[in-house]
């Protein structure tokens, strides 16, 4: 029986695959492919640009059950490229993961989503991990994505990482105990500050597009069962300098002394590795400091902030003030920086919106 | 030997703007001793001594990562194409 005669008599007793009739024809997937991705459970972390994109992608495709955790609301400046999100949203006033819930509810609604508004770390991640058939990277910081990788190799659960700037973006599909971890290909995160991040340098929609499409077919690779057609390299590109490239990383797991996937040396799980917050009582800021004692370079960072404030700094430290949003949802922080990498952010009380000030205007 | 590097947009603003720099060396590290030469700052991105490449940026010969090469020492000849790519965190 040909594969279409097939999918077409499944949708008659099941008329909840119809929409999926594309999909499954394409050999490869097929009904059963389909039945695989509808049983499925995908933890997405981080909920922006990559995030929407594969939400909105994988939630359409028929992924059975998505948990998608964000700690952020959404700005004016974000729908340039989250692609799930209006400006309706920005009027209702609602976190990332509930507006990319509702939306996804209005796309489909054979699928369960289960919005999770908070800031990850290497308390909660465990409880929203276990029993997910994947992990997904929409994050913008590399203290998360070595926490996803970790958890990765303690639960021994698959997981994509993508991430970009500008018109540049990485990407790569990590499994335990076959291919390299994160880890093995980069070890340490750049000092804080040292490395652009999108509010400072910018990012392109197609850019991001690029990056999370390609973390959702091969996601959807991995769900329906076709391993054999992963991606096995690191893949690299300039989509504004027409650069591609599949670089070779088979060997890194071999040669890389790896403290986490050789090691179980898993530094960021156990909170060795994790960036602490203090709420700094009645001053309406939070402190956020960083483990490792790294040096941080004020005058690279000013010239990324001179995108959106007007830093200043000596040698002890960094001030910048920075303004979010308008209207009624104007929000005023100022940055104090200082030269371990250790932060005051002002004008707010809230933990993890520091946290996203911090990754957002620093890096981390 | 006349090699390109191509310059990530990360480091880019060391070099103002360029994103290929044409060097000429024997080895990989000649030929990242003469782009930190060339640039200030750049030394910094890319080596945490000399000698030592930093843990967030992988040097790659022609697609494949010169640690499965000879590391620094990796000779490379005309027409190479070196490329820097620092771990990045947007998203």
């Amino acid at each position: 029986m040909a594969l279409s005669e097939s999918a077409e008599q499944l949708e008659k007793s099941d008329p909840t695959l119809a929409r999926y009739n594309r999909q499954m024809l394409w050999g490869p997937i097929g009904v059963e492919g389909q039945r695989k991705l509808k049983q499925s459970r995908v933890l997405l972390v981080g909920c922006g640009a990559l995030g929407t994109v594969l939400a909105n992608t994988l939630g359409r495709a028929g992924v059975g059950h998505l948990t998608i955790i964000d700690r952020d609301f959404i700005e004016i400046n974000n729908l340039q490229r989250q692609v799930l999100f209006d400006q309706q949203d920005i009027a209702d006033q609602l976190p990332k993961a509930l507006a990319a819930q509702r939306q996804l509810a209005r796309i489909n609604s054979d699928i369960q989503v289960e919005a999770v508004v908070t800031d990850v770390n290497h308390n909660n991640i465990l409880q929203h991990a276990r029993g997910q058939d994947l992990l997904l990277d929409g994050t913008d910081n590399f203290e998360t994505r070595f926490l996803i990788n970790d958890v990765s190799i303690h639960l021994n659960i698959p997981w994509i990482y993508g991430a970009c700037i500008s018109a540049m973006g990485l990407a790569m599909v990590i499994r335990p105990g076959v291919t390299p971890c994160l880890r093995c290909i980069f070890e340490t995160s750049p000092p804080p500050g040292m490395n652009p991040t999108c509010d400072t340098a910018g990012v392109l929609g197609p850019t991001v597009n690029m990056v999370a499409s390609w973390q959702a077919m091969e996601a959807i690779k991995l769900l329906t069962g076709n391993v054999h057609a992963l991606n096995r390299g690191l893949l690299s590109f300039d989509l504004w300098d027409n650069r591609y490239q599949q670089l070779n990383v088979a060997r890194a797991r071999d040669i890389a002394d790896c403290p986490a996937c050789k090691h179980h040396n898993l530094e960021y799980l156990s909170g060795k590795f994790s960036s602490s917050t203090t709420t700094l009582c009645g001053r309406n800021a939070v402190q956020i400091s960083q483990p490792g004692g790294h040096r941080v370079d004020f005058e690279h960072i000013a010239a990324g902030l001179r995108a959106v404030g007007n830093p200043t700094f000596n040698k002890f430290m960094l001030k910048c003030p920075i303004t979010e949003g308008r209207g009624e949802r104007r929000r005023e922080y100022e940055l104090t920086l200082f030269a371990d990498g250790r932060a005051i952010i002002k004008g707010v009380n809230d933990a993890a919106v520091a946290r996203a000030v911090y990754a957002k205007y620093v890096g981390s | 030997m006349a090699v390109k590097i191509r310059i990530p947009t990360p480091l880019r603003q060391l070099t103002k703007g360029v994103d290929l720099v044409e060097v000429s060396a024997g080895n990989v590290e000649g030929a990242l001793q003469q782009l930190c030469a060339k640039y200030a700052g750049m030394d910094k991105r890319l080596f945490k001594q000399p000698g030592e490449l930093n843990r967030f940026v992988n040097i790659y010969v022609n697609d494949e990562d010169i640690r499965f090469l000879e590391n620094l020492r990796t000779p490379i000849q005309d027409g190479d194409d070196v490329s820097i790519v620092p771990a990045i965190a947007g998203g």
